[in-house]
């Protein structure tokens, strides 16, 4: 790559033709400004598109286990391909959530997003998301993805997904390389070790 | 840190590089201002969190931001903080600037590329001018480039190619793709000239660097063998050894300090832990990268130059330049090829080195009566990053997320059923009155300092160009036997290709430095990043910028020694 496009990386593959591009911005433009302006926000805030009666979900929920089978849901392992279990994703969005790096707003909205699909699930199924099988989770989690802000924050779970699959062991997905050898991918080198993963350089 | 030095560099590099090391291997005092930190060779891996997708080498966008104005379909234009949009403008904020990450993909100007307004005439909405040098003022130091950077490759005489000085390049060419061969032979058919494109890479040991590794992972990876010719790894760790010269990272410059008299006399920079400092020199170099550059004058005023250092004539930010052109590309299904054409299509490592200069001047009446401006195409590979290729998967065609076990049988279509080979074009981004830098006047740095506000307006001529150029592009990729072909002109400027805003030129009204880039009111004042350039030329930019902060660092040092 000579030229550089200055957003990270484009929607579909004929990004570079010019539509393509614009679309792009205009997408991208609209997801950060969705980002910052839920800085502080309610969860109920958030997502107003499903702003629903209030539920009988308990106050107190597990994030993390939610987080977890939404993750297994979106890339489910099999016998002979790796999935959210096997890359070890759920690790890595921890590294993810904790690692100042990342913009704050977005680690935040990972974590409320988990909320907004349990509040989500006791509304309309009476139960946590944890509980219901597979076909009901296909449903809310569809459900979901035609809230513009529910599509943000699958898209984000996806994009942690991605890297969790293809990035570098070091920092805790990809275990063993198993992302790489199942997409037949070649990695470069040399590799980072553990003392020189980005948060540890020191300069 | 002693407090007067005879020059201080504000930069640390392509531009700034070559100054520091002619004028320290000459015995002067040096001081490099650099604002990002010092990454040593030893940290640079191939990590693509580190290298592409958290702002390790850049600044975060929240502390540090460009403001972009996007012309709207009615013609008016938008301006938009890159913090809002996410589009970062940064290249490489660090020893050794952006040419740490640069691909080094080398093309020398060519001598047409020195007179385009006496050559092609005016353009109507073209700003387009000759420069105040020719093609022979600069040779010698593209070939100085080719020596003390290292450019591998190996010269052959065709018909639009430079006069050189060398009989032949000082490194062989670098190793070179199967693929490589395939695309001479369907240039061939196609009566087109595959030209051998030359590298800033080291194809042997030079001077304590190794040769090239061939990862396969060069542009936007810093290099672990040193064989890239970046500015840090090529000159300032040279300039150090020699004793005269200073390298101060964490130090980011907010403003030169003018007298009276209309000279700079200080440079004013924060430290990491926030302190200002002042440091004095006889002389001042800039090379922030065209847009910083511009800024720091436009934030420099002072007793004689009330609207900016160097700018009393308005001249400062005008005329920024980028990469005109686009990109296209096509796949190589496996399944239609030959075992043995599957087997060396997956080769990763070796370079493609193929461009195509034919069209560099176009005479085709079915283009133009006249002849014309034309370009460049380069052939490369797709960029071996898997994330983001992955990341894309996620959507169908409709716009739709796909998840679950469709996105996987997609993952596994996208990664192993075929190699996609790109071709970028490379036209000039003609000078035009909608394409400049100036201060935002309410968005501002972590240091309270107004931030870039950039117009990015193209000349529609260059997009034509560019489509001209893309379809010989195709031509080739459909020659090879290449399915899903695509490509064309863009009109976004690619941020890591970037130029003018301080366009030299012997008339003060309408130019900012003289011919030597010393600016024309500021007597201790030079700019040596690609700011000088009023044309851009239709080939990346760094070989020239190397060459000529070489003999404008000459010219320095012939002053200093009297
Ligand atoms: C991914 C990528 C691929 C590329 N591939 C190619 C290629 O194949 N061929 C090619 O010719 N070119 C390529 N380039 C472009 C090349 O890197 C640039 O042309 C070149 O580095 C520009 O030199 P410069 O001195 O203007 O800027 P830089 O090399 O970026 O150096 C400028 C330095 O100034 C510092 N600075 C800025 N403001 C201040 C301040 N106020 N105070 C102190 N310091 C400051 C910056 O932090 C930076 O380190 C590529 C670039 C990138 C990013
Ligand atoms: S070793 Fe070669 S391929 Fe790797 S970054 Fe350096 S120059 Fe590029």
């Amino acid at each position: 790559m000579i030229r550089r496009n200055s957003v990270p990386e484009s929607q579909n593959e004929m990004s570079d033709s010019q539509s393509g591009l614009q679309q792009w911005h205009s997408q991208l433009l609209s997801r950060r400004r969705f980002l910052l302006g839920l800085a502080g926000g309610s969860v109920a805030a958030l997502f107003p598109a499903v702003c629903l009666p209030l539920s009988s979900k308990p106050a107190t929920i597990d994030e993390w286990a939610i987080l977890g089978q939404v993750q297994q849901h979106l890339l489910p392992d099999e016998a002979d391909s790796p999935g959210a279990v096997k890359i070890h994703a759920l690790d890595y969005l921890r590294f993810v959530v904790q690692d100042p790096w990342v913009d704050a707003d977005e680690r935040q909205f990972i974590v409320q997003g988990s909320h907004w699909l349990e509040d989500l699930a006791h509304s309309r199924e009476q139960t946590s998301f944890l509980l219901l099988d597979q076909a009901r989770r296909e449903q809310l989690l569809q459900q979901i993805a035609d809230s513009s802000a529910g599509e943000n924050w699958l898209s984000t779970l996806l994009l942690y997904l991605m890297e969790a699959l293809l990035t570098d062991p070091a920092y805790g997905g990809n275990p063993a390389g198993t992302g790489w050898q199942w997409l037949q991918h070649t990695p470069g080198y040399p590799r980072p070790p553990a003392d020189k993963i980005y948060p540890k350089l020191n300069v | 840190m002693n407090n007067e030095y005879d020059v201080c560099v504000i930069g640390s590099g392509a531009g700034g590089g070559p100054v520091a090391w002619t004028l320290a291997r000459a015995g002067h005092s040096v001081l490099v201002l650099e604002k990002g930190p010092w990454f040593h060779t030893q940290d640079f891996y191939k990590d693509e969190l580190a290298c592409c997708r958290r702002s390790v080498y850049t600044p975060e966008l929240k502390n540090e931001q460009h403001v972009l104005e996007d012309e709207n379909e009615d013609g008016s234009w938008t301006a938009t903080p890159t913090s809002e949009s996410g589009r970062d403008f940064w290249n490489g904020n660090c020893v050794g600037g952006s040419s740490n990450f640069m691909s080094g993909f080398f093309h020398r100007l060519k001598p047409v590329d020195f007179h385009q307004l006496s050559e092609f005439g005016p353009l109507a909405g073209s700003n387009r001018v000759d420069w105040p040098i020719d093609y022979e003022d600069l040779e010698p130091y593209y070939d100085k480039v080719e020596k003390i950077i290292g450019v591998s490759g190996k010269f052959s005489q065709h018909s639009n190619a430079e006069p050189r000085s060398s009989a032949d390049f000082p490194f062989p060419p670098t190793q070179e793709h199967a693929i490589s061969g395939w695309i001479d032979d369907a240039c061939a058919q196609l009566d087109y000239h595959a030209l051998q494109v030359p590298r800033a890479i080291l194809s042997r040991p030079h001077n304590k660097r190794r040769s090239c590794e061939y990862s396969g992972y060069c542009g936007s990876y810093g290099c672990a063998s040193n064989a890239k010719g970046s500015s840090r790894a090529a000159l300032l760790n040279d300039a150090v050894n020699t004793g005269h010269c200073h390298i101060q990272p964490h130090s980011k410059v907010d403003k030169l300090i003018s007298n009276a008299k209309g000279q700079v006399t200080a440079a004013r920079y924060f430290d990491r832990q926030g302190e200002v400092h002042q440091v004095r020199a006889k002389i001042f170099v800039v090379a922030c990268q065209a847009i910083e550059s511009s800024r720091l004058l436009l934030n420099s005023s002072g007793p004689r130059c009330p609207q900016g250092l160097a700018n009393n004539h308005g001249q400062v930010g005008r005329n920024l330049l980028f990469s005109a052109g686009g990109s296209g590309s096509g796949d190589f299904a496996y399944q239609d090829l030959s075992a043995e054409k599957q087997q060396q299509l997956k080769v990763v490592g070796p370079f493609v080195n193929r461009a195509l200069d034919d069209w560099y001047v176009i005479h085709d009446p079915a283009f133009r009566q006249q002849a014309h401006k034309g370009g460049i195409v380069e052939f490369l590979f797709q960029h071996p990053n898997p994330t983001g290729k992955a990341n894309s998967v996620k959507w169908n065609s409709d716009g739709k997320l796909r998840w679950g076990l469709p996105l996987k049988r997609q993952l596994e279509s996208w990664f192993t059923t075929d190699r996609t080979l790109n071709f970028e074009v490379f036209n000039d981004w003609q000078p035009n009155d909608n394409c400049f830098v100036t201060l935002d006047p309410k968005v501002k740095d972590q240091w309270g300092t107004p931030v870039a506000r950039v117009r990015t307006g193209i000349h529609p001529f260059d997009l034509q160009v560019g489509d001209y150029l893309a379809e010989k592009g195709k031509a080739v990729l459909k020659q090879m036997g290449a399915v899903r072909i695509r490509g064309g002109a863009s009109s976004s400027p690619p941020p890591n290709l970037v130029a003018g805003g301080c366009r030299f030129g012997s008339d003060p009204k309408t130019s900012v430095l003289n011919a030597d880039c010393r600016a024309h009111d500021v007597d201790n004042l030079y700019v040596t990043d690609a700011s000088f350039m009023p044309t851009g030329g239709a080939v990346p930019y760094t070989w020239t910028i190397y060459a000529n902060a070489f003999r404008v660092a000459d010219i320095i040092s012939a002053r200093m020694t009297g």
